[in-house]
């Protein structure tokens, strides 16, 4: 804020040649302004004008040329104005009287100012410090990395302090001869070190030893220790994430486990009792061999998860045919032929796909549709399409169920891992994890999975698989599929010219 | 099979289980009525009513303490609950809404074909019968005595009755909570370390040294007297 007469007392006065044109400029003013004045009062009084040059003077200056002023002035009242007048002589002895009181006054008026230019001066740097450390405080302190935050802190310390540069280090640093270090501790602990240029003046040497370096070192030890319980926030965030996923698995398993090797020891226990009929051993042995699949696709699936969620399911791509790897994928599923009906287009494109990881996919999906089906056959169908834009196009399976369907807020839901539609009639069997694997692995290879369901009248899982040029042609079976430099083209269709080399 | 073969409900979801079962325990004597739903274990009950039930906690359209609890509103019939939970919670659940004793998934046919008949013969047996007597300790419910290997035990009121009930329902696994509410009474169901202090002593008092023969812990749910 502009104060009026802010020059005065400032800690930084203009120049001392100006202070010395002034202090004659304004002793020459009053000399004449005592001119008209003789007239009213007595000369030896007016002396007191003078202390108006001397006192603005050293409030502005400082002291000594406030006492120069003061000597200036005495010698021109005593040469202009007091009797005789034109000499430096004086002639009556209430003159000298005058003359010396005005000394005087003239002298300890200066040296009241300087005193006082000095509080100001003071208290000027207080402010800039409070002001340096809450805004040190606000960088330290509110960032997201202290680390990041120390440059700029840094160079506002050296800003504030005149100093051409200072760094905050978070080691131990020895000063040498282009650099003064000052250890930054807490207690006994080494927190870091405030290094400034050698040529640094020693007055602010003192200041920063005295002044700011206690101030940084509290500072910068609540922002160690807020970085530090940050560090511990998130890690325990991350580790509550992987309880609650451990949990969930512990649930999965024990559930899905205990079931089908629940059936498996009953049916093994029951096929050792007498008076069994062939038709009934021969319905226990299915029992033990359909759990011990579901068991192994249990096993499968954690070990699937376990690799997708370490990022270890790199693909391994080969031309596949999708019909192949769906007829596959029902292989496993084992069960009734009625259990399904296929419409697959004849001579569809092959994609550019890891086949197991498309197995595992499709196994899921159909799994959850058998399962979800209510003894109602399961529809797959897969045909290719053209993409609008002229791409490549791309291959859909659509696996379709005349379940329960899905309610929209639970569509996306069903892909987290451990999530089970908890709908009535829609039974327990699933882990959980067996869609969130299917999307895994059609990511994996470029594709897409999502659901369309409207309640009460099925779900529809939909694959979109990528079409890739060099097969929109047929006769692309006897392509090799290890050729070493086999690189897929961009996996979504009219995306962008493309990569190859 | 014999046409009064006891009937057994039987209450899973999982086809496979069940389709074993059937065989297990038609051989054991038994003659199973499965139901895959809690709908369906309800409706079936209530058109032949069976003499046991075996139920599995996880159902496809609710759970099993529901069709437990369903079950005793009209029937005193046994009823078994098949945890694969391995959930201490759920087996209280499924106890206080009346079963009388679980077994957990994978089980061993024997021990289910072994609890079943125990549950039945309790259930047949009645309720009064002041005088139990097995293996060295012989328990007078009319007169209030307890005597070991025909030595006479003095044992306090509230250990008498702790005895009196666990005895009452022998075989039957009986809850903390149920334990605390016959003896102490239903505002105290929750002070679960006097009545590990008063089993403590009981024990003392009346079973042989070692591992306990009569009054055994199951560990997390209650107590049961076995015989």
């Amino acid at each position: 804020m502009p104060r009026p007469f802010g020059f005065l007392l400032s800690p930084d006065p203009p120049p001392k040649r100006v202070g010395v044109v002034v202090a004659v400029a304004l002793v020459g003013a009053c000399t004449l302004i005592v001119y008209p004045l003789k007239q009213i009062a007595p000369v030896v009084s007016l002396g007191v004008v003078y202390l108006l040059a001397v006192l603005l003077v050293s409030a502005t200056w400082g002291a000594w040329l406030g006492l120069a002023t003061a000597l200036l002035s005495a010698l021109a009242f005593n040469f202009f104005h007091l009797p005789p007048v034109g000499n430096l002589t004086i002639s009556d002895s209430s003159n000298w009287v005058a003359l010396v009181a005005f000394v005087v006054a003239a002298g300890l008026a200066s040296s009241v100012a300087e005193v006082t230019r000095g509080r100001a001066r003071e208290a000027e740097e207080r402010r800039r410090e409070a002001d340096l450390a809450a805004e040190m405080a606000r960088l330290l302190l509110r960032g997201n990395s202290l680390r990041e935050a120390l440059p700029t802190a840094a160079a506002r310390l050296a800003h504030a302090l005149e100093l051409p540069s200072a760094a905050i280090e978070l080691e131990a640093v020895e000063g040498d001869e282009r650099h003064v270090a000052f250890a930054l501790r807490e207690g006994a602990s080494r927190l870091g070190t405030l290094v400034v240029p050698a040529g640094t003046p020693e007055r602010d040497l003192r200041r920063l030893q005295e002044r700011v370096v206690p101030a940084l070192e509290a500072l910068l030890s609540a922002a160690l220790e807020r970085e530090g319980l940050q560090g511990e926030v998130v890690e325990t965030a991350a580790l509550r994430r992987a309880d609650v996923v451990k949990t969930a698995l512990l649930r999965a398993v024990s559930h899905d486990l205990r079931s089908p090797l629940t059936a498996i020891a009953t049916a093994g226990e029951a096929l050792s009792l007498d008076g069994l009929e062939p038709q009934e051993r021969w319905e226990l042995a299915g029992v033990i061999l359909e759990e011990t699949r579901r068991l192994a696709r249990l096993v499968d699936n954690l070990l699937d998860l376990s690799r997708l969620q370490a990022g270890a399911a790199e693909p391994r791509r080969e031309w596949t045919s999708i019909e192949e790897v769906v007829r596959a994928a029902l292989d496993e599923l084992g069960g009734r032929e009625s259990e399904w009906t296929l419409s697959i287009d004849r001579e569809l494109p092959l994609v550019l796909a890891d086949p197991t990881q498309l197995e595992r996919a499709i196994v899921n999906v159909l799994e959850n549709a058998r399962r979800h089906s209510g003894g109602h056959p399961v529809s797959v169908r897969a045909r290719a399409v053209r993409s609008i834009g002229g791409g490549e196009g791309k291959l859909i399976v659509r696996v379709v169920d005349r379940g329960p369907g899905i309610p929209p807020a639970q569509l996306e839901r069903v892909f987290e891992p451990f999530y089970r539609a908890g709908t009535a009639g829609g039974g327990h069997r699933g882990s959980g994890l067996g869609l969130a694997i299917a999307r895994g692995f059609t990511e994996a290879n470029g594709g897409e999975l999502h659901v369309e369901s409207l309640p009460g009248q099925g779900a529809t899982f939909v694959f979109e698989l990528p079409l890739v040029s060099a097969q929109a042609e047929p006769g692309w079976d006897e392509r090799p599929a290890d050729a070493p430099d086999e690189r897929p083209a961009q996996p979504r269709a009219g995306a962008g010219p493309d990569r190859e080399a | 099979m014999s046409p009064d073969a006891p009937r057994i409900l039987v209450v899973d979801d999982e086809r496979q289980i069940l389709r074993a079962l059937k065989v297990v325990l038609r051989e054991a004597g038994f003659e199973v009525v499965p139901a895959e739903t809690a709908s369906e274990a309800l409706d079936r009950a209530a058109v032949r009513p069976p003499q046991a039930a075996i139920v599995d906690l996880v159902l496809p359209d609710g759970d099993g303490v529901e069709v437990t609890r369903e079950l005793r509103k009209w029937s005193e019939m046994p009823i078994l609950v098949l945890s694969a939970v391995g959930d201490e919670d759920q087996k209280v659940r499924a106890l206080e809404a009346g079963a009388d004793d679980y077994v957990t998934k994978p089980f061993g046919t024997r021990e289910l074909v072994a609890r079943l008949q125990a549950a039945l013969r309790r259930a047949g047996r009645g309720s009064e019968e002041p005088v139990l007597a097995v293996e060295g300790l012989e328990v007078d419910l009319a007169a209030r005595t307890v005597r070991r290997d025909g030595e006479p035990v003095h044992l306090t009121p509230i250990e008498f009755d702790l005895l009196r009930v666990l005895v009452r329902n022998r075989g039957r696994l009986m809850t903390h909570r149920a334990l605390l509410s016959e003896v102490w009474g239903p505002e105290y169901v929750d002070d679960i370390q006097p009545l590990r202090t008063h089993i403590a002593r009981l024990r003392a008092k009346i079973e042989p040294e070692g591992r306990p023969r009569y009054i055994v812990t199951d560990p997390g749910v209650g107590y049961r007297f076995s015989f």
